[in-house]
């Protein structure tokens, strides 16, 4: 008598599992890449702004709130801390390094002043405002 | 008489779909009820002049469209303007010259978003030469 086949049964739980894992592993690498660029100021509007496709890798994003203080990833800084980094970009990544300020739509431009000021000490001079194209619903 | 064989019944293999499609079903409820959409940001260029000692104090290039911000208005070569005639104004000088330089002086208690706002409107008229200036007062 022949050996009775095993029926052939492919098992989906396995590699469900690891597709699982993989999503999950990229959409919180995704979300941590999204929140560290994620801060309390709230940008003005700017409908007909160019859209940048290709974004330069030495951008150094400066955000200033409507109180005027100044924050680099979410760090609270001041002006001299401020021109120490701007100070080693330039170093590093040369003079042609663009600075994004993201101002609070209600920031004095006294504070975003500052800022500019402390570029220009730092011998940067490419500076951009960053503001909303489009604002999600 | 020839002898009987008892072929072993070997089943279709079945792959059964219902769990995979409850899976993926899942899967597509969590992302559709998690994913926010995200703002869409844009980057306004300006070009902050070097302050020159030697310049006279009190000097006007000729060839340059002075647009004052301030935190009650707008002026175009010294002419308070509201926002619609600024529009208008911009557009006329991008018609007869878009490389036109426009030297937007700010006063320090304006806010940030009046800058944007303007900014907005040189780039929705294809306006490129900005050069952005802090008043001291």
């Amino acid at each position: 008598m022949r050996k009775q086949y095993a029926e052939a049964e492919l098992n989906m739980t396995p590699m469900i599992d690891v597709v699982f894992q993989l999503i999950i592993f990229f959409v919180t690498t995704a979300d941590l890449q999204a929140k560290s660029l994620e801060t309390a100021v709230r940008m003005a509007m700017a409908p007909h702004g160019p859209v940048e496709e290709v974004k330069d890798p030495r951008t150094v994003v400066v955000d200033v709130d409507r109180d005027g203080r100044i924050s680099i990833m979410k760090t609270e800084i001041n002006e001299r801390q401020l021109l120490a980094v701007l100070v080693k970009a330039r170093n590093v990544s040369g003079q042609s390094t663009p600075v994004v300020i993201r101002g609070d739509d209600a920031a004095k431009h006294e504070a975003i002043k500052r800022v500019m000021d402390v570029c220009g000490k730092a011998g940067l001079w490419k500076l951009r405002f960053a503001a909303l194209k489009e604002k999600a619903s | 008489m020839a002898r009987e064989r008892k072929r072993p019944e070997v089943t279709d293999p079945v792959l059964s779909m219902t769990p995979m499609i409850d899976v993926v079903f899942q899967l597509l409820i969590y992302f559709i009820v998690t994913t926010k959409p995200i703002d869409v940001i844009t980057n306004l260029d300006v070009f902050r002049p070097a302050p020159d000692p030697n310049a006279p104090k009190d000097q006007k290039p000729p060839n340059l469209v002075r647009l004052g911000i301030y935190p009650d208005g707008y002026t175009v070569n010294d002419n308070p303007v509201t926002l619609d005639s600024l529009d208008a104004a911009l557009g006329k000088v991008a018609s007869i010259d878009a490389g036109q330089t426009i030297m937007i002086t700010v006063s320090a208690a304006s806010e940030h978003g009046r800058l944007v706002k303007a900014l907005d409107l040189c780039a929705k008229n294809g306006l490129k030469s900005l050069s952005v200036v802090s008043a001291s007062n």
